[in-house]
Parts: C-alpha cells; structure tokens; sequence
C-alpha cells in the first residue's frame, strides 16, 4: 500500500503544505501590519518607555525587517514570536499547548460526528420511505441548520440549569480529564461540536448507501444467504463511505472553526478560545501564531483524508 | 383560416402549456415543509420591513423595563441585562440577518456567476486560473478568513458582507463553471454560434437561463450560510457593534445570563434556528422542485 509512489506524493503534498502555510503566514503578517492605529496602543506608555517597548518587539524598524525576521524565526526555530499583550509569554509554547487541549476535544467531536452520522444514515437507507427515514432526514435538516452555539446553550440550559448542576458548573475544564471527566467538560462540548456535522454525515451515509444497495453485487450477496447485517455493513457500507469521505476535510474544518465559539461557552482554555481572545485584545502576534497554527492543522487534515480514500478503496492509488 | 386555428388552440387545452417555472411552482407548493418555510419567510420579511418604521420600544433604550425581566404584557419577548426591549431588538435583528443574507447572495451571484460562465466558456489558463484559486480557497477555514477580513477592514455591515462574499462566492462560481462547461457544447450552443451570435449573447443570453435553475438553489443554501457567518462574527464580538443589535450579539449577551434569564439567549437563537431552517427547507423545495430528476 505505502508504494514509492504513495511516498512521492505525500512528500509533494508536504512541501504544498508548507508553503500554503508560509503564504497563509505572510499575507496575515503583512495585512495586520497595514492596519491604522498601533499596535501597542493599549499600553498607555509615552516617551521613552514607549520608544523601550517598541524596541523591545522590534516594532521600530521597517516593515520588511520586521517580516524577514520573522520569517527567519518560523521557518528555522518554529518561533511565532511574543504576546504584545502579556510582555515575556512566547507565542510557540503557548499556542502548543493549548493545541493538545483543542485536539482532545476536537478528537471526541470528531469521533461521535462520524459514528452518530453513520449509523443514522444507514438505518434511514435500510428503512427507506419509512416513518423512521422521515424523521431522521427532517432531524437531519434542523441539525444542519442550528448553529453550535445555539446547540450549545440549549445543552448547558437542560444539563446546567434545568437538571441541576450536572457540568461542574460547566465554566471548567480539567486538562487531561478525558472522557473520563464530567459531561461538562468534553462530552457536551463535544456534542456541540459535531452535531451539525453528524446530520450532514447522516444525510451522505443515506444518499450514498442507497445508491450502493441498489447494485448487482449486493443482489449476488443476498444470494448466496449473507446475513443482511453482513451485507450492510461490510459490502454495502464500505463502499457507501468513499462519497462520505469527500466531507471530512470541510468536516475537520468546521470542527476547527467550531471551537472559536464552543470552547469560549465551555470555558476550555484552547486554541480557539486564544484566537477569540486574541482578536478582541487585538494581540496580532498571537492571531498570526494561530492562524498559522490552523492553516498547517487543515493541511494535514486534507492529507490524511486523500491518504483515507486508500486505506477505504484499494482502486485508489496515487 | 388563422382565426379557426386560434379557436381550435383555444378549444383544446393543452397539458404541455406548462412552463418550466409554472411547473417548478406547483411542485413546490406540494413540499409540505418548503410551503411552510415560504410562509414563514414571507412574514420575517414583512417584520424586518416594519422595524423600519415601528418597533415596540427603541432598539437601544437602557433601562425601559427591569433588568432581566421576564416575558410580560408590556415587554413580550422580556428585557435584557441593561434593561433593553428584547423583541424591538429582535426585529432589528432579523433586518440584519436578511440584508446580510439577501445582499452577500446578490454579489455572490454576481461574482459567482461571472466567474463560473468566462472560466467554463473560454477554459484554457483563465479556467486554470480560477480552478486553481477555488481549490486554495476550499482549503483554508472560510469562517476564520472571514473572520480576520472583518478584523483587517473593521467591523461594520457593508465589510461583514464583503468579507462573506470574499470567502463564499466559490460554490456558485464552481457550480456555474460546471454548466456552462458541458452546456458549450450541446447543439443549442453550436446552433447560436454558427448563426454569428457574439460570446456576450451566448453567455448571457442561451447558456445563463438555462442554468438559472441551479444558480437559484444554490443561492438559497447560501442565504442561510452567510447569516450564520454573520451570527458567528458578531457572537464573538466582531461583527455587528453595539449599540445595534445581532442575533449573534443578543444570544452572545443572553449566554452569561443563561441561569438567570435564560429568555435572553433564547429569544435570538430560536429565532435564528427557525430563520436558517427555513431557508434550508426552502432550499430542499426549490432543487427538488426545478430539478424532478433528483427527487428522491
């Protein structure tokens, strides 16, 4: 499977990655560094130890060697910078880890958007045109059209407020609690998460399936007296999933996206909420830092969904 | 002789006289859940165009009803954490989501459509081009560029919109591109471009209306799309400013207050919920209804 092909290729993808990311970089880096105003303004500093702090960030030479210092330190010490909010805090460590926070959540978002998505379309596939099919794909609709943080408030108002305190309060999150920790600190971010994905998942799962269940090789299946589970789940479903893999690329987009919003309801100190954060303090280092942390991150993730499709059909090489 | 003929055309009815529209609007009113979000939308429309000239109290008045105020007689909808009518402040939150909605998808249109019929139509290294963009653009979080463009430019309602149309206007572009790619080549094409007819007139005039259909349903997935941006921005602080309300905003507020007056976060998301499922049903109808080929 990992032909010198395969290798070729996820080399040449490494390398667009790297350069989407630095491209990505530099156009927030130089678009900020356009912007009126200054970016020191909320220090209230004047005379010299205003001139000290600008010498400190480097901010009074020009613009280019501003940009070529900086793009020296990403590209040789993975350097972001420093927090012009928090003088000393470096930008790298930070957004590191909180990055491990953020994926924590996201991996569980991840996971229950693809099994919930999954198991709803087929059963809405299996049942096709029964009641059951008309609810999942009305459900599906009002899934896909609530956003998370309205989800999110319905989840903390029944899980917070109407069954008594069932999250710890649900500002709180325990680093490295897992899901062994309380509802309200991965499971129902989580849920957040990924609902809207997971009915969007349920209705590719369902179109996918039925087109799959109509086909020859499933009638030859049946034939030869396969359970119908069988049949479903290893010949219908497998190949059902090639069309259903196209979506996790935007899928682990929205995941992405969807934390900016969902970890400043739950209160999880991750990479989202900086980047709130940030844009609001207006600490430009950092928003650069993250946004370039998220561009590599979606980078990878449309890598590992094209190496998916060969994991899923062996037809597919690169 | 001609006056038999009329008579006879008019004596006969004929069951093929239906057009594709007429056709496209009898399905449409057979979609039990597209009716009712038509209905639905007509009436927010009519609301988001009577706050302009009345709302119960003025969207920005402090301190006309207790803080935290539940529903009551004089305030339907309860007030806020300062005191503020919650259902004036709605209704000029629905004029926001629609003309954020409505007016990134009259660009994206615009964009969208011009783009996809020259990249389709000429192909060579303009479509190569424009091809090449898309996919870059598919790449990166649309939400978050969005959201660092409405930072860049400031926030206000006119850069929310450019900053949507800049990360949304790809889907139409790449939807259009696809038509008129296999449209260029069909007879009725070849047909107008052997009478003489200018590339103008065959993209505008033969190949746009017949891809009208699609470019409809996809403006209408992508009304309630760009609401949600919108929401997002100003949930998060950086898109419609204060004193002017936001369904973003307004459920943002509600959120810190949610064991308190849980009305206040309620009121906008309910209404926001209810406003995208609409369009997004509507949107179901419209492909189903132009397009009968995809009926499920």
């Amino acid at each position: 499977m990992l032909t010198r092909g395969t290798l070729i290729y996820i080399g040449q993808r490494i390398v667009l990655i790297a350069f989407t990311v630095l491209a990505v970089s530099s156009i927030v880096f130089l678009g900020i560094h356009r912007l009126p105003g200054d970016a020191l303004f909320s220090e209230h500093l004047h005379g010299q130890q205003y001139e000290l702090l600008l010498h400190h960030y480097h901010l009074d030479e020009p613009l280019w060697i501003q940009y070529r210092d900086y793009l020296t330190g990403v590209v040789t010490r993975g350097d972001l910078g420093e927090s012009l909010v928090n003088k000393g805090v470096q930008i790298t460590p930070l957004v590191l880890r909180e990055l491990t926070i953020s994926a924590e959540v996201g991996a569980f978002a991840l996971i229950f958007t693809i099994g919930l998505g999954l198991v709803l379309g087929v059963v809405a596939a299996v049942r096709q045109n029964t009641w059951v099919d008309y609810v999942l794909t009305t459900t599906s609709v009002i899934g896909y059209s609530m956003p998370n943080f309205v989800i999110a408030t319905f989840l903390l108002l029944v899980f917070a407020v109407w069954l008594g305190n069932q999250t710890d309060g649900a500002f709180y999150y325990q680093i490295g609690g897992g899901w062994t920790g309380s509802i309200g600190q991965i499971w129902l971010p989580a849920f957040a998460l990924g609902f809207p994905y997971a009915s969007i998942v349920a209705r590719l799962t369902r179109a996918s399936m039925l087109e799959v269940i109509r086909q020859d090789y499933i009638r030859t299946a049946r034939a030869k007296g396969l359970k119908e589970t069988v049949i479903m789940v290893r010949h219908a479903l497998r190949n059902a999933l090639i069309p259903v893999t196209t979506i996790l690329g935007p899928l682990v987009i929205g995941i992405i996206t969807g934390s900016v919003i969902i970890e400043n309801i739950f209160g999880i100190p991750g990479l989202g909420k900086e980047f709130a954060q940030s844009i609001l303090n207006r600490d430009y280092a950092i928003v650069i830092g993250v946004f370039t942390m998220y561009a590599a991150m979606v980078g990878v993730a449309n890598l590992g969904v094209d190496l998916l499709y060969v994991l899923i059909d062996p037809r597919i090489r690169y | 002789m001609a006056t038999a003929a009329a008579v006879v055309a008019r004596e006969i009815p004929s069951p093929e006289q239906a057009s594709l529209w007429s056709d496209a609007w009898r399905r449409l009113r057979r979609n039990r859940m597209a009716l009712i979000s038509t209905i639905y939308l007509v009436l927010l429309v009519l609301v988001a165009l009577l706050a302009i000239f009345y709302t119960p109290y003025r969207m920005s008045a402090v301190g006309i009803a207790p803080t935290y105020s539940g529903p009551s007689q004089a305030h339907l909808l309860g007030a806020d954490g300062v005191g503020r009518d919650v259902l004036s402040r709605l209704m000029i939150g629905a004029q926001i989501s629609l003309i954020v909605g409505v007016g990134t998808q009259l660009l994206v249109v615009v964009v969208g459509v011009t783009v996809g019929l020259l990249a389709g139509y000429y192909r060579g290294w303009l479509d190569s081009v424009v091809t090449f963009i898309i996919n870059v653009f598919y790449g990166i979080p649309d939400l978050l560029v969005a959201l660092i463009l409405v930072f860049l430019l400031g926030p206000s309602l006119t850069n929310i919109i450019i900053a949507i149309v800049v990360t949304r206007w790809m889907d139409m572009a790449r939807m259009v591109r696809g038509q008129t790619l296999s449209m260029r080549e069909r007879e009725f094409i070849e047909a107008a471009r052997a009478s003489g007819a200018k590339p103008v007139k065959i993209l505008f005039g033969h190949i746009l209306p017949n891809a009208l259909g699609p470019i409809i349903v996809q403006a209408t997935f992508g009304v309630p799309a760009a609401i949600l941006f919108e929401a997002f921005l100003s949930f998060l602080g950086v898109g419609i400013q204060p004193p002017t309300p936001s369904w973003g905003s307004m459920a943002a507020d509600g959120i810190a207050a949610l064991r308190i007056a849980p009305h206040i976060v309620l009121a906008p998301s309910i209404a926001l919920s209810i406003t995208l499922m609409a369009f997004n049903f509507l949107g179901d109808g419209l492909r189903d209804a132009l397009d009968p080929r995809s009926r499920r």
